[in-house]
């Protein structure tokens, strides 16, 4: 009798640890714990344990909205120094029978960001091998940041030459003014002399050398 | 007389900042810490400072005595030199044009990566998600983020230079942005460059200042900075070196394109060319030692993250295998560590061994890399590593915006000065309406590089338009000078500019030495290309993520003859043409003078 109540007694752990290590809808998981934290690192002891179990619990009552999960459906084994270990998790109705792996994965997805916070880990410090993180969305942006500050910039350099041209234009607009202004008096000049000087090249005729200033010595 | 006399600079101070902005241009920054790494590092410099007086001061000189001697741009200047040379002014001018057409186009990527700094998390820092979420884009994981980047998001590069595509709208508007800055700056000619220098030639130094303190106090600086200088002695045996620093030297330099000539021909008739000949040289060459230490220091940087990356990988996946607490190995027993697993557990290592990288500080080191790779893909991998990366990124390009505007001034303005000295088209169009359709004329030209082959013409442009036509223009220049102008008449100018005449180093350097240095560098371009067969080029290849080989095909090497022969020829064919033209002008006086006595 005693041997009967003895078997009873022992038996579950025995039959969870075989399901646990032989079975096909395990994964494993790996924690980082003094690579993320580095100093700040915790202990891992059996009531992280305790917590892991619960939050792999707390996900699928999330995932399957069952609130029949309980942390004596998650089942651990083959524990390491490297803190690395093996799960399943059991049925809340029937203890032999193991959630499909499918399942698991999807719930590890869904809340796989509350899992992580409760231990200060992130995607790459608590891994779950054979789940690859969901890596974060792209954000879209309305107009891309670059053409904001292309716009700007071409904005500012197109002000630049307009300012410039015109500038330019006005002040070409007053030297030709101040020309025509000049021009009015050559003009009457140049009618005088007809022929003669509208032949040559500039306003200022040509030097004439027959009238230079070799004899200014000879003034006596 | 001229309706208004030639503008010129506001202070001799505007004329060398000028000539510094041009000649400190991306070949400081990129090319020389490449040739420093591959040829022995702090002993590179022995052949390089030799170059420099044997060859880079010389020409420079000479190049700034003829500008200010006859006043005008270089078509000018040749012809005024000798009537038969004038195709030496244009196959500078031609020259010039290959130049500013795709130097712009780095202008037009540095504008790309400076605008796309401005976000919170640099987009070659992470590789961008695929469709479903589950993992990175496949083109990114097999190369890098970096490259991802620069190959994928900035240039849409095809697989080979027969591929072409649509036009990178991206590209597009960057380019019309840097050619309307050009504009901006020249519009005016000498009077708005005068003003944009003072900013081009010292900001650039400002930001190497800060990246200097930035650089050598990131951790793993010194790696590279010991590396690069610690002298390799022994490669001052090999000819290449010499080779290539005398290259450096010429190129560096900007001689043969013009500029130097267009600057110095808006100089007073007086000023004293020849210190400041000097003393840009000096500075151009100081920059480069300057940015190499900076170069370096960054090399050293990003070497170290990814060896100190090789090692924490290693960790982890021996962490993994062997299922060992996290404490057991560090960074630094990892190599014995895999050793002793090696041994105690062949079979469970023998798993892992595909995955066993040989992480080498030395290896990282010895990637040289030079031109756009190392502006692009190494620095910005280096500054996404950096804290506060954006603010890196942003001083980073516009110093590289900065160097390649200041270089793009020189350019412009080397095809703008001749064409302002042709009558005919100064009478009819105002300087800024000539300016506008140069400038206009290049942009419409540049589009074809921002196509998706358009990285494989730019290269084409890059190793071929100015390399061989230079160097045989700067040895005709020398020569043209020495003995068909005449070394006496030359140092009479000089005379009547400085008020003494050049000294025995100068005419030894001016009338034997560099000449024998040019020709022997041209003798030994030429014999390269020979040797070399087919010309080849870097093809992206997006699914091995990396560059393959791949040859020209046939109108591609066609058009690097045409390019090379498009230049070169100027030369003859307008010697020719003023022969023609005498002998008409000959036939037809004799003809009048028989009239005449008839």
């Amino acid at each position: 009798m005693l041997a009967g109540v003895l078997l009873l007694i022992f038996l579950p752990p025995l039959v969870a640890k075989d399901l646990c290590k032989d079975s096909q809808d395990g994964f494993k998981v790996r924690l980082s714990i003094k690579t993320a934290l580095g100093d700040d690192a915790y202990e891992w002891n059996e009531s992280e344990m305790f917590l892991f179990r619960s939050t792999l619990a707390y996900a699928m009552r999330k995932q399957t909205k069952q609130d029949t999960y309980n942390i004596t459906n998650i089942l651990v084994c083959n524990d390491t120094q490297r803190v690395s270990f093996v799960f399943v998790v059991t049925s809340p109705g029937d203890p032999d029978q193991l959630i499909p792996k499918e399942q698991i994965e999807e719930a590890v997805r869904q809340n796989k960001h509350r899992i992580n916070n409760a231990f200060l880990l992130s995607d790459m410090t608590l891994e779950f091998v054979g789940i690859p993180p969901t890596l974060a969305a792209p954000i879209i942006y309305d107009t891309e940041p670059w053409l904001i500050v292309f716009g700007v910039v071409i904005g500012a350099v197109a002000v630049g030459i307009v300012a410039l041209l015109m500038s330019t234009v006005s002040k070409k607009r007053r030297a030709k003014e101040k020309a025509a202004g000049l021009s009015e008096e050559d003009e009457g000049i140049v009618k005088e002399n007809g022929t003669a000087l509208s032949g040559l090249g500039g306003k200022e005729g040509v030097y004439n050398q027959t009238f230079s200033n070799d004899n200014r010595f000879t003034e006596l | 007389m001229s309706k208004e006399a030639r503008p010129s600079w506001d202070s001799p101070m505007q004329f060398v900042l000028a000539c510094v902005s041009y000649a400190v241009g991306l070949g400081n920054v990129w090319r020389f810490p490449y040739l420093c790494q591959m040829h022995g590092g702090g002993g590179f410099l022995i052949p390089y400072l030799l170059m420099l007086i044997l060859e880079g001061i010389p020409l420079f000189c000479m190049e700034l005595a003829i500008g200010q001697k006859m006043r005008l741009g270089s078509i000018g200047a040749w012809t005024a030199i000798s009537p038969y040379l004038g195709g030496l002014g244009i196959a500078s001018v031609v020259t010039s044009m290959y130049l500013c057409l795709y130097y712009n186009v780095i202008n037009a990527w540095s504008f790309w990566y400076l605008f796309h700094s401005f976000q919170s998390v640099l987009p070659w820092a992470e590789c961008p998600v695929n469709a479903n979420r589950t993992g990175y884009l496949e083109e990114c994981e097999v190369a890098s983020p970096t490259q991802y980047f620069f190959y994928r998001e900035t240039l849409n590069i095809s697989s080979s230079i027969d591929e072409n595509g649509g036009l990178h709208m991206g590209q597009a508007l960057c380019l019309l942005l840097a050619w309307i800055i050009v504009y901006l700056f020249i519009v005016r000619g000498v009077k708005s460059t005068g003003v944009v220098v003072y900013f081009t030639a010292t900001f650039p130094y400002v930001v190497l200042i800060i990246y200097l303190i930035r650089g050598v106090t990131l951790h793993g600086a010194w790696n590279g900075v010991k590396y690069m200088f610690t002298p390799k002695l022994e490669q001052l045996a090999n000819p290449q070196t010499w080779i290539n620093a005398a290259t450096q030297i010429f190129f560096s330099l900007g001689l043969g394109f013009g500029s130097l000539i267009a600057f110095s021909s808006y100089n007073h008739h007086n000023n004293d060319f020849e210190k400041q000949a000097v003393i840009i040289s000096l500075i151009n060459s100081g920059t480069s030692v300057f940015a190499s230490i900076v170069t370096f220091s960054i090399y050293g940087f990003k070497a170290t993250f990814n060896y100190e990356s090789c090692l924490e990988r290693m960790r982890l996946l021996c962490l993994n295998a062997f299922d060992l607490s996290e404490e057991s190995i560090s960074a630094g027993n990892v190599t014995e560590w895999i050793h002793y697993l090696n041994i105690t557990h062949p079979e469970s290592f023998a798993a892992i061994a595909s995955k066993i990288e040989h992480c080498s500080l030395e290896a990282e080191l010895d990637t040289a890399v030079e031109g756009t790779g190392l502006a692009f893909i190494v620095y910005s991998e280096a500054i996404k590593n950096m804290p506060l990366s954006q603010l890196w990124s942003v001083l980073y390009f516009i110093m590289l915006l900065l160097l390649g505007m200041g270089s793009m001034l020189g350019n412009v303005t080397a095809i703008i000065t001749p064409l302002a000295d042709i009558k005919l088209l100064s009478r009819s169009l105002s300087s800024e309406s000539i300016n506008g359709l140069v400038c206009l004329l290049c942009l419409l030209l540049g589009f074809g590089f921002t196509s998706r082959s358009g990285n494989y013409w730019f290269t084409i442009f890059n190793e071929y338009a100015a390399t061989l036509s230079l160097l045989f223009i700067v040895f005709l220049e020398v020569i043209s000078v020495c003995y068909v102008y005449g070394l006496r008449r030359f140092e009479r100018d000089i005379e009547d500019m400085l008020g003494h005449r050049p000294n025995w180093y100068w005419k030894v350097m001016w009338a034997v030495v560099s000449p024998l240095l040019l020709f022997s560098l041209f003798i030994f371009y030429i014999i390269n290309y020979i040797q070399g067969g087919t010309p080849t080029y870097q093809a992206w290849d997006k699914d091995l993520g990396r560059s393959v080989v791949k040859e020209y095909p046939v109108y591609g090497q066609v058009f690097i003859a045409l390019l090379l022969l498009s230049a070169l020829s100027c030369v003859p064919l307008a010697a020719l043409h003023a022969v023609c033209r005498r002998k008409q002008r000959g036939t037809a006086i004799r003809e009048h003078r028989k009239k005449n006595s008839d």
